[in-house]
């Protein structure tokens, strides 16, 4: 318990970029963060595991991000299209790596938000396939088959899809 | 091979790009990769991937935090915000975050009615409790004649509940007075800790109140208001443990009532 709170705010950098990836980079990621900050301290308890913190966290954040969005799709009755160039996503600004992982990070928001967000939790966050299956509440299968076909859409994307346009092209 | 060592292959060799395989295990997805070269390419290909979208998003967590981010901020946020009942949990938080900050909570959040039956409970505590031998007027073997008594002037039933569970055993109560009239006090002792006691008057408003944490001197105590009741737990334990039998009895006072 007494590394509960140091463990949360030690994961608010990693929630910021988790929030800003489902949320398409928009002012709003910040918004979720804080409820989900509020939420988790009203659900801290002296008996968690801090270790189950991150997860925790990131599951919090998962649900309330849910249900946002159910209440905006009542409200709007339909999702507008997401303006691809319009997303504002601050990328390293160094090297001549800035401009590929600009257009990797274009690239990788095109996905479906679904498949962004098991690619995010498993190959930046690191999480065990376990782990995402319960942030998300999903069967571990579902999370297997989001993360290959995932894969396989963003490979597609960065190789060109053989009609000779790449979005990105690998400078080795 | 068959289509599902085909697609238990195929997690497999995610969990290899991902470094979750045994060594063992590793070793043989690797001879298979090397001897089948359209996947080997293909899983090199999310390999990289993987690295550099690690790359491209990592730039991101060396951004500076907002202060409407800052945890510290929001635990306070949260404990002077009055409509909103804070959370007991979040208080423990902020005290072990601050360090060992004891009872400045009360004068945080004036709440009269809670802090003058805290005030009472402590008077009864420190009087009671440090009374050797006869702490109380009834004894548990007269539990019954204790009940019927209290319960008459409150004009509520309040029987003592039983913490035997929590290492608590019952020794007895009494009635208390109070500016605000008579309120009943349970006495309970553990071996390890020492005393506990729970005291009980109706209040004059009728809301409820979290359970929240009240400084009573020497020891620590919790507070709360159920359906017009006041409650107040004093025991010689830490907050942590003090919550938990707070919530305890809160339950089981809310049963029996």
């Amino acid at each position: 318990m007494p590394g509960a709170l140091a463990c949360i705010e030690a994961c608010i950098p990693a929630l910021r970029r988790y929030a800003r990836v489902l949320l398409h980079g928009s002012q709003d990621a910040d918004d979720l963060v804080h409820d989900t900050l509020l939420r988790a301290l009203d659900k801290l308890s002296a008996r968690h595991d801090d270790a189950e913190v991150r997860p925790w966290l990131f599951a919090i954040m998962h649900n309330l991000f849910v249900s946002q969005k159910r209440r905006e799709k009542v409200r709007r009755q339909s999702t507008s299209p997401i303006d691809v160039e319009a997303i504002a996503i601050p990328v390293r600004e160094h090297q001549e790596d800035a401009l590929r992982w600009h257009d990797l990070v274009r690239v990788f928001n095109t996905l479906p938000e679904e498949q962004r967000a098991v690619l995010l939790l498993v190959s930046i966050e690191n999480f065990s396939y376990a782990e995402v299956a319960r942030v998300l509440g999903l069967p571990l299968g579902t999370v297997m088959s989001r993360l290959a076909r995932g894969r396989e859409r963003l490979r597609g994307l960065i190789e060109g899809d053989g009609d000779g346009r790449s979005y990105l092209r690998r400078v080795k | 091979m068959t289509g599902a060592q085909h697609s238990i292959m195929e997690d497999e060799l995610h969990a290899y790009v991902d470094g979750m395989l045994e060594p063992g295990r590793r070793a043989e997805v690797e001879r298979y990769l090397h001897a089948h070269p359209e996947v080997f390419r293909r899983f090199k290909a999310y390999e990289a991937q993987r690295d550099d979208l690690r790359e491209a998003f990592s730039g991101q967590l060396g951004e500076p935090l907002v202060s409407s981010l800052d945890l510290t901020t929001l635990v306070e946020e949260r404990l002077t915000r009055r409509r909103v009942p804070w959370s007991a949990a979040a208080a423990v938080a902020l005290a072990l975050l601050v360090g060992g900050a004891g009872g400045w909570l009360l004068g945080l959040r004036p709440q009269n009615d809670i802090a003058a039956l805290a005030s009472e409970a402590a008077a009864s505590y420190a009087v009671y409790a440090a009374d050797k031998h006869r702490p109380v007027e009834l004894w548990a073997a007269q539990q019954d004649d204790l009940t019927r008594w209290v319960s008459n002037r409150l004009n509520r039933l309040v029987a003592p509940p039983d913490l035997a569970g929590a290492g608590y055993q019952f020794l007895g109560g009494r009635l208390v007075p109070t500016k605000h009239g008579p309120a009943a006090m349970f006495m309970y002792e553990s071996r390890q800790a020492g005393r506990l006691m729970l005291f009980v008057r109706p209040m004059t408003v009728t809301r409820n109140n979290p359970i929240e944490q009240v400084e009573l001197g020497d020891v620590d105590g919790c507070a709360w208001i159920d359906r017009g009741v006041g409650y107040t737990l004093v025991a010689p334990e830490p907050y942590a443990k003090l919550l938990e039998l707070s919530d305890h009895v809160r339950q089981l006072m809310q049963t029996s009532g």
